[in-house]
């Protein structure tokens, strides 16, 4: 914490926004054979990402239910992210096109209890796409400051 | 599908019945042929106002579920599925018996070939309690002495021990609060077109039932009865079947303009906050039949610290369970001790999966809600 007032001071950027972009909690669930081993792409390539998602892995995108991103909702998180294989690409044949339909149902639930749409995530990753994996995070990330914490009401 | 209209040829069951006995005579012949086990019928206990599921194995036994009973709402589907699974029952539905049946069929929880069902076409269902206070406020009878009541033509008519009749427009009543239940003000399915026979008074003539038959099974159904003697049916005139058609549009038309007026007052967030997660609304859900296995049951989401629950980890995933197929039965309005509207909100996000997917619970047509289709199509 010291060491980002002191970074903040520097710089002269709003102090709020980055002690509060620093503690902002991101569960990113990746699907084994693809979005894992984009992010493993990324990390080997040492490319630099926000620091704030906690990668949680599973086997496949259509294994995640809605229970499980709102279970990371309540439990404190404020951006939950999901990663799957490009549509076709399913090393289960069919599992991200479960996994979409019930992204859309996951969207409408959390505008009724509140939630912003912008704070859940989803996207399809392949195992090369370390480069995207990055960009997704740093874009997730940036409108996650931008909305701040997530206040469960 | 075809049209028919029919009434009973025993003078006992034309005299019970609503209209003309068909209900209880198709009942009769299924019983006395011994094409079912039983038939899952409602009677009354001690009053109009009090009505009892009950399994009829003897036909002697029928004449007490003979009439209507809108003030006395319960749902059968799900005592079906717990308790009669294994028997070859028939039953009468409302549509949102008969939608909630199609869902539990499509979650294999009732088998098609064992079950009959004598749809009944429905405007809606009055509260017990607001019923009885309504009659006491609106009407010059005694609640007590009410022996029977029908909707019809936009008027809730109560009939007394002697003959007399008394009518006020539903729309009056609701006006002040009471009338139909909530859900059924706003419910767009008047007809059950997924059971084998759909029957009504709608476009038929006094004493009369009006019946749209919707599968084979209806059709054997219907000719059955009609070879045991049981049966008299005609084909109903042309101006009967617009009637009908007529009648339900201005229904569905109401229904739809109180949708639109309704859906937008629901405050989720306050209402949540007065849940004391009592479980009654998961417990008679006709669609949610996990029980033991429930979700909310396991250790990750059983939370029984904190009251009210944190809504998105208790509404939330009741939800995402089954919103998208819920029925909007009501029931879960009638049990809630803190008068929550959990089936409104239910019922809207039903209907916002309906204008993404399409599908209606209960009453669209294919096997399985696009969430558990194993199709490679995306929404």
């Amino acid at each position: 914490m010291v060491l980002n007032l002191r970074y903040t001071v520097q710089k002269k950027p709003n102090y709020e926004v980055i002690l509060m972009s620093d503690e902002l909690k991101i569960v990113g669930l990746l699907c084994n054979w693809c979005c894992y081993g984009g992010a493993d792409t990324a990390g080997t390539a040492r490319m630099q990402y926000p620091p704030n998602v906690r990668i949680i892995r599973v086997m496949c995108s259509g294994r995640i239910t809605p229970s499980m991103i709102f279970k990371a909702f309540q439990e404190g998180a404020d951006g939950v992210f999901v990663g799957g294989c490009h549509i076709g690409d399913c090393h289960y044949d069919a599992g991200n096109y479960k996994w979409s339909r019930r992204s859309k149902i996951v969207e409408d639930i959390l505008e009724e209890f509140g939630i912003e749409r912008e704070r859940f995530r989803h996207e399809w990753i392949s195992a090369s796409e370390g480069e995207k994996f990055k960009t997704t995070m740093e874009e997730f990330h940036k409108t996650l400051s931008k909305l701040g914490p997530l206040e469960l009401k | 599908m075809s049209y028919v209209l029919a009434k009973s040829q025993n003078d006992d069951i034309h005299k019970a019945g609503e209209c003309g006995g068909a209900v209880t005579s198709i009942l009769k012949y299924l019983l006395d042929e011994g094409i079912v086990d039983g038939v899952l019928a409602i009677s009354p206990c001690d009053d109009v106002y009090d009505g009892v599921p009950t399994f009829v194995t003897n036909s002697e036994d029928l004449m007490k579920t003979a009439g209507s009973y809108h003030c006395a709402p319960t749902m059968i589907g799900d005592l079906v599925q717990k308790y009669l699974f294994d028997k070859k029952v028939a039953v009468t539905a409302k549509p949102c018996d008969m939608r909630a049946i199609e869902e539990l069929i499509i979650r294999h929880k009732i088998d098609k070939d064992n079950i009959y069902v004598i749809g009944l076409n429905c405007g809606g269902t009055v509260p017990p309690v607001a019923g009885r206070k309504m009659i006491d406020l609106f009407y010059e009878a005694n609640p007590d002495d009410v022996v029977s009541e029908e909707i019809d033509k936009g008027q809730f008519i109560i009939e007394l021990a002697d003959g007399s009749e008394e009518a006020v427009k539903i729309h009056d009543l609701e006006k002040e609060g009471y009338g139909r239940r909530t859900n059924c003000q706003r419910c767009d399915v008047k007809i059950p077109r997924k059971a084998n026979i759909a029957c009504g008074n709608w476009g038929a003539e006094d004493g009369w039932t009006f019946i749209e038959i919707n599968d084979e099974k209806g059709q054997e159904l219907i000719d059955g009865a009609k070879k045991a003697g049981i049966l008299e049916t005609k084909s109903p005139a042309d101006p009967a079947i617009e009637g009908r058609k007529k009648v339900e549009g201005i229904m569905i038309k109401m229904a739809k303009k109180i949708q639109d007026k309704m859906y937008p007052t629901v405050n989720e967030i306050d209402d949540w906050n007065r849940c004391i997660s009592c479980y009654a609304c998961r417990d008679v859900c006709p669609i949610c039949w996990c029980y033991e296995n429930c979700e909310l049951n396991k250790s990750f989401f059983k939370d029984e610290q904190n009251i009210p629950p944190s809504p998105i980890a208790f509404q939330g995933v009741r939800l995402s369970h089954m919103s998208f197929s819920c029925v909007d039965c009501g029931q879960c309005d009638d049990v809630c001790p803190m008068d929550i509207p959990v089936s409104l909100i239910f019922d809207k996000l039903q209907k916002k999966y309906f204008d993404r997917t399409g599908y209606v619970a209960g009453v669209s047509d294919g096997t399985k809600p696009p969430l558990y289709s194993p199709e490679k199509t995306e929404l």
